[in-house]
């Protein structure tokens, strides 16, 4: 059962002083993939850290199904793909699946396991060694340990960012289809526009530090979304949009800055 | 472009063999004209010592390995519970690194009369000894290992909402492996030599008591042969660790003396952790006496030694005596440990200056960086006296070889790409070393320098217990056999404390360098 994420006037300030989050109010919709698209360095992983659980907010409250991030913790309910796979180096590709299992406390199904194996292309891949993967390769089965514990909330934070062009669109196009079909709530930051395009059902459009809300975009094309797609021109448009929202963004944060 | 051809290899492959076999044949050569002197016995003279009293030597050997493998047992059971506590629950890091440094820093020579008394001719002051000699060893590298791991993984484990337990279980513990059997590998030998300091105290069989009565008996081939034995051993206990560790490990053990460098903790709270830290030593040390129950005539306890160092009507000749001794220590102690960083430090340029001699010298001295030098102390007394030199020449060895193989270890972890930078450049070799590799290199050397102020002071009050007859050591020696126990343990006190200071010292003093030279090495 996917769950919608609810934050209200979040905001985090780092010792020191670094405001990162400026404060922020919005809701993640069950069921539907959410990109946060930014500047590097502007908060985005901060903000989905802290709806992971991962950072303590320094104000506001966030909800994941009408519950603290805490108890959907506690329940393992959700996943997150870090931007670095975070594969354990001893550990094969179906061992690292299985861990997550065991930190859920959920039940390891061989089958299941090796059908998930399937549906991120690593079949033959299964007993494999991180060290022993391209980087692509490393990219998908973290993916697919954030899946294997049928989360409701999927945090992805630019699970694509090392890996080529070609991967990355290859993992762009089949990607979705698992986790669409999973039903989960899934937040996806990265700094890739099309990305975002090819990916979510709304783009949510960040400034340059401390990040807040410069447009909400809703992404209305048709799923499933291949690479063609991305050669349409209401696919263009979106990404125009986007393009506009960030600039917006750059120069109402940059004079500022400057003073 | 050249290729190497088989009868180009072979000297390459050879590298590691040249330098110990031309040490044999130097050391044949050597005592075979010396044979006059009494001070040098040469090989062939040592293997025949040695298949004449294989019985003995075999029986003696058999009790010394029995004890040490009891204390490495216990010595590194305890460095792993002390490690899983500071990781598991963090705000007990501080107390336990600082209550395991005061520990380390007791002096095995003091500690060791204490310890017969206290438990009788039995084995077990040798296997405290040795467990007292391997667990900080043990201790260092774990706790780095255990958090030297990506925060990635971490945030994995937290991410499916579990805790600090999951992650040791998970995580932490294969992670901390390789620097786990770092840390065993120097405690094999660690544990041979507190056996045999043990042994030293008034055991009854051992190498050790062998040892004793080679020395007073000046019989040059069995001081030699025992200590050739126990230096084999050494050897082998450690290749042995790492052999059985490559059987599943994939990486090499890394090299780690101390806990790198921490920025520090400011003011008011590093005062604070120091208090609470000896705090906690007086009341471990006052419960402990208590919960054994032991007689006050020789277990004195804080509040003793405080007494006998300044409320006493001897107080005066007490502190005198301890300032006097302390001040003949120092005068061997401090060159032969500045000389031991210095020569370690500038032989390991010298290798990375001159790749063509690390295929000889690497081997050699990371195979002697396992020997208990301090077994050897009766054969520096032979060569060079009861007098100065011996002594500090041996503080120097004992400094030399830890520091030698960190500087070295250093030295080459210089960043491939700031190298590749300088290459662009046409650096000479010179310049290199100066802006790159000797920065690169601090961090290992000051672990080095801090790990060896306990190891320099074991060093000297041996050989001043053994043979000098002044300092420090030679006041324990003698205030343990005369019964004088205020002055033992007020002396155990004072070293702890000093060894202690020292130690912290230097990490002042690294703190300040790698602010100014290194500040990207300070964690």
């Amino acid at each position: 059962m996917s769950a919608a994420v609810i934050c209200t006037d979040l905001s985090k300030t780092f010792k020191g002083g670094v405001e990162a989050v400026a404060p922020t109010s919005l809701t993640f919709a069950a069921g539907q993939t959410t990109a946060l698209v930014g500047p590097s360095g502007c908060g985005k992983s901060t903000l989905l850290r802290m709806i992971a659980g991962l950072e303590q907010p320094s104000a506001g409250q966030i909800t994941i199904g009408g519950q603290p991030p805490e108890e959907t913790l506690r329940k393992a309910n959700l996943s997150v793909a870090f931007q670095d796979p975070s594969l354990l180096p001893w550990r094969s590709v179906r061992k690292n699946i299985e861990l997550a299992l065991d930190l859920a406390r959920r039940p390891k199904k061989d089958d299941d396991i090796d059908q998930l194996i399937r549906l991120v292309g690593l079949d033959g891949f299964a007993e494999t060694r991180p060290a022993e993967l391209s980087g692509g390769m490393r990219q998908r089965a973290a993916i697919a340990r954030a899946l294997s514990t049928k989360p409701d909330l999927l945090l992805l934070d630019e699970p694509f960012g090392a890996v080529d062009e070609l991967t990355r669109q290859q993992l762009a196009n089949d990607l979705p289809g698992i986790w669409e079909a999973r039903g989960a709530t899934t937040i996806l930051v990265t700094h890739s526009v099309s990305e975002a395009v090819m990916l979510s059902d709304r783009i949510i459009v960040l400034s340059p530090r401390p990040a807040r809300i410069v447009e909400d975009i809703a992404v209305d094309l048709p799923r499933p979304r291949s690479s063609d797609q991305a050669r349409r021109p209401e696919f263009g448009a979106i990404v125009d949009q986007v393009f506009a929202a960030l600039a917006h963004g750059m120069a109402e944060t940059l004079p500022k800055a400057a003073q | 472009m050249t290729i190497a051809t088989p009868a180009q290899r072979w000297p390459v492959r050879a590298g590691p063999y040249l330098g110990p076999i031309l040490a044999l044949v130097i050391w044949e050569l050597g005592a075979r004209a010396l044979s006059d002197a009494f001070v040098l016995a040469a090989p062939s003279a040592i293997l025949i010592y040695l298949s004449d009293n294989a019985a003995l030597m075999a029986r003696a050997l058999g009790v010394t390995l029995g004890n040490a493998a009891a204390g490495f047992v216990i010595g590194n059971l305890a460095a792993i519970a002390l490690a899983t506590l500071a990781v598991v629950w963090p705000r007990s890091d501080a107390m336990v690194r600082g209550l395991a440094l005061l520990v380390f820093c007791l002096p095995l020579v003091a500690t060791g009369p204490i310890l017969r008394v206290v438990f009788g001719p039995g084995p077990w002051p040798q296997i405290v000894l040795a467990a007292l000699a391997v667990y900080y060893t043990t201790l260092i590298p774990l706790l780095v290992g255990l958090r030297a791991l990506p925060t990635g993984w971490l945030d994995l484990v937290r991410s499916y909402g579990r805790g600090r337990m999951a992650a040791l279980i998970h995580v932490r513990a294969m992670a901390a492996l390789p620097y786990l059997v770092a840390g065993l590998q120097i405690a094999a030998p660690a544990a041979f030599l507190g056996a045999m300091v043990g042994e030293f105290t008034g055991a009854e069989r051992g190498m050790g008591v062998l040892t004793i009565r080679a020395m007073r008996g000046m019989n040059v081939e069995m001081t030699w042969a025992l200590a050739s034995v126990a230096t084999a051993v050494a050897v082998l206990g450690y290749l042995a660790i790492g052999w059985i560790a490559r059987l599943f490990m994939a990486d090499e053990p890394p090299v780690i003396l101390a806990a790198p460098a921490e920025g520090g903790r400011k003011g008011s709270r590093a005062f604070l952790t120091v208090l609470a830290v000896a705090a906690a030593m007086i009341a471990i040390w006052w419960g402990g006496l208590r919960l054994l129950n032991l007689s006050p005539f020789f277990a004195k306890g804080p509040w003793d030694v405080f007494e006998a160092l300044f409320l006493a009507p001897d107080a005066a000749a007490t502190r005198s005596t301890l300032a006097n001794a302390m001040r003949e220590t120092g005068v061997f102690l401090l060159p032969g440990y500045v000389a031991g960083l210095a020569a370690g430090a500038v032989l390991a340029m010298l290798v990375v200056l001159f790749p063509a001699i690390s295929g000889t010298a690497m081997p050699v001295a990371i195979a002697l960086r396992s020997v208990p030098i301090i077994t050897t102390a009766p054969l520096v007394v032979l060569i060079l006296g009861r007098g100065a030199l011996g002594t500090v020449v041996l503080v120097a060895i004992m400094v030399f070889f830890p520091t030698f193989v960190a500087c070295l270890h250093g030295l080459r972890q210089a960043p491939g790409r700031v190298m590749d930078v300088m290459r662009s450049y046409a650096a000479s070799p010179w310049q290199v070393l100066l802006r790159v590799r000797i920065p690169a290199m601090l961090p290992a050397f000051f672990a080095a320098a801090r790990m060896n102020v306990p190891a320099s002071v074991l060093a000297v009050t041996v050989v001043e217990w053994l043979a000098t007859g002044n300092g420090i050591g030679s006041v324990m020696a003698l205030s343990a056999s005369l019964s004088d126990y205020d002055m033992l343990w007020s002396s155990v006190a004072l070293v702890c404390v000093l060894s202690a200071m020292g130690y912290a010292c230097v990490g002042l003093l690294e703190r300040r360098v790698l602010a100014a030279y290194a500040p990207e090495q300070l964690a």
